[in-house]
Formats: structure tokens, C-alpha cells, sequence
């Protein structure tokens, strides 16, 4: 079998898990066994995959569990080419939205439509749960033309062409780095009553859309969901995370369960939801994984998975990560709580003991 | 000026003989020392060799017109290597006459030591954390930027703050370089404090062809290797470990890795510049001639604080303006003549 001919057949197994949680319908097949299919085909195609799998000892071949894979970090991704296919063959090329000593972190994509498939079933289940689609969807950020290499952009548009009523320049309201007032308070001042709205936002533009409201109330129609995505990353003002639902909460006339927070990677073609709308018993702050997605908090040393309750450095395995990396190793702390995980933000550096310049101070928070 | 220079020499040299006393009696501080720095105890020895007591004439004329001339310093020490008050005293002595120093809370014993062993009327220790409280007309900071920003912001009005950061260093080896002996005098630099002063070199730049940076990176892991028993590495803090497996499992992907129980040299033969953290880790990658390294290095240019070389042309060609050059081995001892940092 090519191994075009191999990617597509375990992009074909990835897309059935997705299908089967669309339906209602068991797993088509153990999450174990196409990720230990993964890391197989990887090895044979990443190179650098073959070389972590034999630094750490590990035969890909022998790889039975997907635990027993070795992850990749993600400074991987920017240092080095991590795809199983020649590069003129990539149709998708997402990067990171900081830059590492000059470097952004770089997903290239074969076949988008894994991706597009996991992130519209888990988003219409966590996010759209319940709504009547089509639906008004407000994009408070750029489009994908306008930022073709982001997959926010990406994810964003594909919710918008999925599940709204049409796209047009009445979807986006970043336009040229900057939110377009005016036209966003026309639009929400529109929208019918009883049509519930879904605002795509990240929580910087959400920070700079209160900050440009100025106090002002702009209520969305009852039953409307807000999506709360991503950190500040030097962008704006930061805002801690409660009293920005909060001020979402009261400024744009949504219920406090309906701000729902997603959590998701360049590196990965998978994403992470709070449950708050699906489940009414779900709690604020824990975000729940797809079938065909786990998160592990591994010990940062040993990378052994710590007990569920301790914090961790979250593993994350994604079986629609078919051409890249199933398994990523990422800088984000989390804990394993019932229902889900917390996610408590990037590992803090090491405390300083000397002169000598820390990672995240070199960054400049990238 | 409201000294002489002369009189400001003799300040300094006060201090130079403190520093010599000082290291006269180094093992009675050496238990301290290992349980502030986590060093080792033959990890605290090497570093004492880069603590200042001997300087040329020139090199003092030189700090003495580097440290200006204020009526009161205050010298804040909040992260640096231990031997590091040495010079902040000396440039501070050098531009005052009336110096007070706040030793680093978690590494007083270099600073208090010093101050004990000057028996200068014009040094004194002081443990007021509030610099807004601190009469003086010009502060010293030696720490990471928020911290520096952090004094700038609660000093005084008409205070003048100098901040000193942090930074790293990076070697650059030559076209003639004999691999083995620089892999063993970069192998010092690099185990001096743990690797946790803004003069270690982190990075090393092979000028020559992928082969060539392949052949130092093992030659540089045989060294630490060979240096480890001899001076072993001292405890790493649980975040440290963490971020060391990070890059050590990047370069693994990236390039080669070659991992030894306290050392690991990772080698990337791609455009990558994954800087590794502190606690002897070294990443090593290549350039094709010497015009090219600057290029290498330009993403981390602003950071450099010391170029290493074997070759002491080529050490000051890839040196920013503001940056050191050094001879391999020696990039942890520069002369007294001003600020180690100098950007």
C-alpha cells in the first residue's frame, strides 16, 4: 500500500470514529488500535518520529496501547518538519500565532476534512447543543481569508459556513486588526428575538469588544452562545478568566452556561469544549474530550501519567492528528477531575537561580 | 567627579583583597553555598574560579570610568550566579562613595561575606525590600526584567535605575578549531554554575558542514561526560527537569541527541534555534562559513551577553556590540572592567 493509499485509509478509520459519535453509535473500533496504527505509519514517514521513538527506546512496531507512544512536543513543530508527506502534497498549512526566536510553530495538512469533520461534530455537540441550525454565527475575529494560516480562522469559518444562515461580511468583525464596531451593533441589534446567536470570539478580542462597547449593553437573543477561546499572549489587557464570562455574561445578555469555553492547538486537529450547555450538571472549567481525542497529565519528567487530581503536563492524543502527530506533548498544566480536565495554563518556567536568560523571558511570552 | 579616580581605584582594590580573603576561606562557605545554589561542592570550587581578585590597571581605569558617579548606590541582587556581588560592589564602590547592597534573599553569602571582609565604612548591608523607602540616587538591579522593571517603577522620582539582566552566552567554533580541545574548554564554560549565568554558553555554532557540527556535539558530550564525575552537576528544580526533557525530546525529533546522566547535547541540522535550559545542556548547530553565523545567532542576538570562541578574531566578529568576546574556557572569567552585561 502507498502511503497515500495508507494515510487515507487511516484518515477514512479517524473520520468513522466521528461519525459513529454523530450518530449515537458505538466506536467503531478501539481507540487503542488506530493509535498504535498511527504511531506505526508516522514512524515510517516522520522521520523525526522515528528518531524520538528510538531515543526513547521504543519500537513503533511494538507499540500495542496508544500510552506507549512517544509524544511530540510541540517546539517540534517549530524547529522542525513534522508531516508523513511530500510537501507540495500539503493543502493546509496552519502556524502558531507567536513566534519562537523567529520561528512559528507549522501544522501542514494533507486532508483537511478530518479535521473539519472531528471539530464541526464535537463543536455542533458542545457548543451548538440544542440550537436550531442554521443559526446567526458572529465571528468576533478575522476570517480565513484574511488570516489563511490560522486555524482558529479556519475552525471558525468552518462552523460559520456549517451552521450559519449565510456567510458574508455580516460573519466576521475583525477586519484589518480591529473590530468593526459599528457593523457588529447593527448586526446583533438585527437579529431576530428568538433566534439564538453563536459569537465566535477569542477571550482577547472578547476583552477588546468590552473595552470598545465601553460599558454599552449589546444583549444577543435568549438561548445565544458565546465561544471563549485562547489566552492573551501580550495582545490586550488580560482580564481573569471569571470575570470576563462575567462581564460576557452581563454586557451581552447571555447566560452565564452558555459562555463556553474551547480549548484546542495549532498542532492538533482535534478540540476541547466545557460541557456547560450539553450536561446540566457540568461544571464550569472542566473540558470534555471527543472520542477519538484524550488528555493525559503526565509527570513533566518522567512523562508517566499522574494520578487523576494532580496537576500534570497534558499529553494530548489525537487520532484525526493523522499525518503529523497523534500524540503531542504540549506546555499546558492540567488535571484530570471527573468529567473531564482543568486546564491551568502553560508551565511556568523555572525560578530563577541565576543570570542566565529564562525560556519564557527569551520568548517574550510567545 | 567628587573623588579622584585614584581614590576610587583604591576603593575597588579594598574590595579585590575582600574577594581574595574571601576565597581564602571558601570551604567554610562552601556548605552554604551548595544549599543556596544547588551546585555541587566541586561545582561551588569551579565557580569560586571566576570570582574577581586580581585586575590590571587598565582593566580599573576602565570599570571606574564604566561605573559613573552618583552620591549613593544602592545595589539590589536578586538572581545571579553567587560570585556575581563581587562586581556589582566594585561598580558601585567604584561610582559612590557611599554603597548599600540588598543581598539576593535566597543567596546572601558571597554579598554578606564581602561586605564582612572590606571592613569598608563606605558598604553597607541593608534589608530593605521597598526601594521606594531607599535614599539614594542611583540603583543597581541585577535580576530578570520584570524585575528590573518592577524597581524601576516603585524607585524614587530622580533616581536613576541600572538595570542589569539576564542573558546567555554562545560559542562559535572555527574553521581550524581542533574539536576535541575546544569541545573541552567549551565543557567548562558550560558546567561553570550549572549552566545558570548569563555568560554560559547555551548554543555553539560549528562553522563547517553538518558532518563537522555532528563530530563537536559528540566530542562536546564526551567532555561533559568526562567532566561529570569530576564536577557533578548539583540539583536541578523540578521545573528545570521538565523543561530539559521538553528540548531533549525536541532535539531527539529535530536532529540527534546525545543524552548523558547530567549533560545533554542536542544537534540541529535544520534552520531550527531551540534554545535549551539552564543545567548543562547545549544546543549545537552549524554554519557554513564565518559570514554566516551572525545570521544564525540573529534571533537571539539581543540576548547575548558573551561570545566564545577558539578563535579570538572570530569571537569578536560574531560578538553584538554589546556583547563580550572570550576564548573558550574562559567565558566565565571576564576582567574587572566594567559591567558583565553591557547592554
Amino acid at each position: 500500500m502507498s502511503s497515500r493509499a495508507e494515510s487515507d485509509a487511516l484518515h477514512a478509520r479517524a473520520r468513522a470514529f466521528v461519525l459513529a459519535f454523530e450518530r449515537g453509535a458505538p466506536m467503531p473500533e478501539p481507540f487503542d488500535g488506530l493509535a498504535a496504527d498511527l504511531a506505526r505509519y508516522q514512524a515510517r514517514h516522520v522521520h523525526g518520529y522515528a528518531r524520538l521513538c528510538a531515543a526513547r527506546g521504543v519500537d513503533p512496531e511494538a507499540i500495542t496501547r496508544a500510552v506507549e507512544a512517544p509524544a511530540v512536543p510541540t517546539d517540534a513543530f517549530k524547529v522542525s518538519s513534522v508531516f508523513a508527506f511530500d510537501p507540495p502534497d500539503a493543502t493546509t498549512t496552519f502556524c502558531t500565532s507567536g513566534t519562537t526566536l523567529g520561528a512559528r510553530g507549522t501544522h501542514r495538512m494533507r486532508d483537511v476534512t478530518t479535521y473539519d469533520a472531528a471539530a464541526l461534530a464535537f463543536g455542533r455537540a458542545l457548543l451548538a447543543h440544542g440550537l436550531a441550525l442554521p443559526a446567526a454565527v458572529i465571528v468576533v475575529g478575522p476570517s480565513d481569508a484574511e488570516a489563511p494560516d490560522s486555524s482558529l480562522a479556519h475552525m471558525n469559518a468552518t462552523f460559520a459556513r456549517a451552521w450559519g444562515e449565510a456567510e458574508s461580511e455580516a460573519t466576521y468583525f475583525v477586519r484589518g486588526g480591529e473590530i468593526a464596531m459599528p457593523a457588529l451593533r447593527e448586526r446583533v441589534t438585527a437579529l431576530p428575538a428568538n433566534t439564538p446567536a453563536i459569537v465566535l470570539a477569542t477571550s482577547f478580542a472578547l476583552v477588546h469588544l468590552l473595552d470598545a462597547m465601553g460599558g454599552e449593553r449589546l444583549p444577543l437573543p435568549a438561548g445565544s452562545r458565546v465561544m471563549l477561546t485562547g489566552g492573551y499572549k501580550g495582545k490586550s489587557r488580560e482580564v481573569e478568566a471569571g470575570a470576563l464570562r462575567r462581564a460576557v455574561s452581563d454586557e451581552l445578555g447571555v447566560a452565564p452556561r452558555n459562555v463556553i469555553g474551547e480549548y484546542g492547538m495549532t498542532e492538533l486537529s482535534s478540540q476541547f469544549w466545557e460541557a456547560t450547555v450539553a450536561r446540566a450538571d457540568a461544571p464550569q472549567g472542566v473540558y470534555v474530550e471527543p472520542p477519538w481525542a484524550r488528555v493525559v497529565a503526565v509527570h513533566p519528567e518522567t512523562l508517566a501519567p499522574v494520578p487523576d487530581g494532580q496537576i500534570g503536563i497534558a499529553r494530548i492524543e489525537d487520532l484525526a492528528n493523522v499525518d503529523s502527530a497523534f500524540a503531542i506533548l504540549s506546555q499546558d498544566r492540567v488535571r484530570r477531575v471527573p468529567g473531564g480536565f482543568e486546564l491551568l495554563g502553560r508551565a511556568p518556567g523555572a525560578p530563577p537561580r541565576g543570570c542566565s536568560i529564562a525560556l519564557d523571558e527569551m520568548l517574550g511570552g510567545a | 567627579m567628587s573623588r579622584s579616580r585614584g581614590e576610587r581605584v583604591s576603593d575597588v582594590r579594598r574590595l579585590m583583597a575582600a574577594a581574595r580573603a574571601v576565597y581564602a576561606r571558601r570551604a567554610s562557605l562552601e556548605a552554604d553555598l551548595v544549599r543556596s545554589t544547588g551546585l555541587s561542592p566541586q561545582g561551588v570550587e569551579l565557580g569560586f574560579m571566576s570570582l574577581e581578585r586580581d585586575a590590571t590597571d587598565d582593566e580599573l581605569a576602565s570599570l571606574v570610568e564604566a561605573a559613573g558617579d552618583a552620591r549613593h548606590v544602592h545595589v539590589v541582587l536578586s538572581a545571579n550566579v553567587f560570585v556575581a556581588p563581587m562586581r556589582a560592589l566594585a561598580l558601585a564602590r567604584a561610582a559612590a562613595p557611599r554603597v548599600t547592597v540588598r543581598p539576593s534573599p535566597r543567596d546572601p553569602v558571597i554579598a554578606r561575606a564581602l561586605v564582612e571582609a572590606a571592613g569598608d565604612d563606605g558598604i553597607s548591608l541593608v534589608e530593605e525590600r521597598d526601594v521606594g523607602a531607599i535614599d539614594a540616587d542611583a540603583i543597581h538591579v541585577y535580576g530578570r526584567d520584570v524585575t528590573i522593571a518592577e524597581v524601576s517603577a516603585r524607585a524614587r522620582s530622580g533616581t536613576v535605575v541600572l538595570g542589569h539582566g539576564a542573558g546567555l552566552g554562545i560559542a562559535v567554533i572555527s574553521p581550524g578549531a581542533d574539536l576535541c580541545a575546544s569541545a573541552a574548554a567549551l565543557s567548562l564554560d558550560v558546567a561553570a554554575f550549572d549552566q545558570r549565568g548569563c555568560l554560559s554558553p547555551r548554543v555553539a555554532v560549528v562553522v563547517g558542514d553538518a558532518e563537522r557540527a555532528s563530530s563537536f556535539a559528540a566530542a562536546l558530550d564526551a567532555a561533559l561526560t568526562d567532566l561529570g564525575p569530576r564536577i557533578p552537576r548539583g540539583t536541578l528544580l523540578d521545573a528545570e527537569r521538565g523543561e530539559a526533557v521538553h528540548w531533549c525530546d525536541t532535539l531527539a525529533f529535530a536532529g540527534r541527541l546525545w543524552r548523558g546522566p547530567q549533560h545533554a547535547v542536542g544537534l540541529d541540522p535544520g534552520t531550527g534555534l531551540a534554545i535549551p535550559p539552564t543545567g548543562r545542556h547545549v544546543l549545537v548547530v552549524s554554519s557554513d562559513d564565518r559570514a554566516g553565523v551572525a545570521a544564525r545567532i540573529a534571533p537571539i542576538r539581543s540576548a547575548i551577553v558573551i561570545a566564545g570562541s577558539d578563535d579570538p578574531s572570530l569571537a569578536q566578529a560574531v560578538a553584538p556590540a554589546h556583547a563580550r568576546a572570550a576564548r573558550l574556557g574562559a567565558m566565565q572569567r571576564p576582567p574587572l572592567d566594567g559591567p558583565v552585561d553591557r547592554r
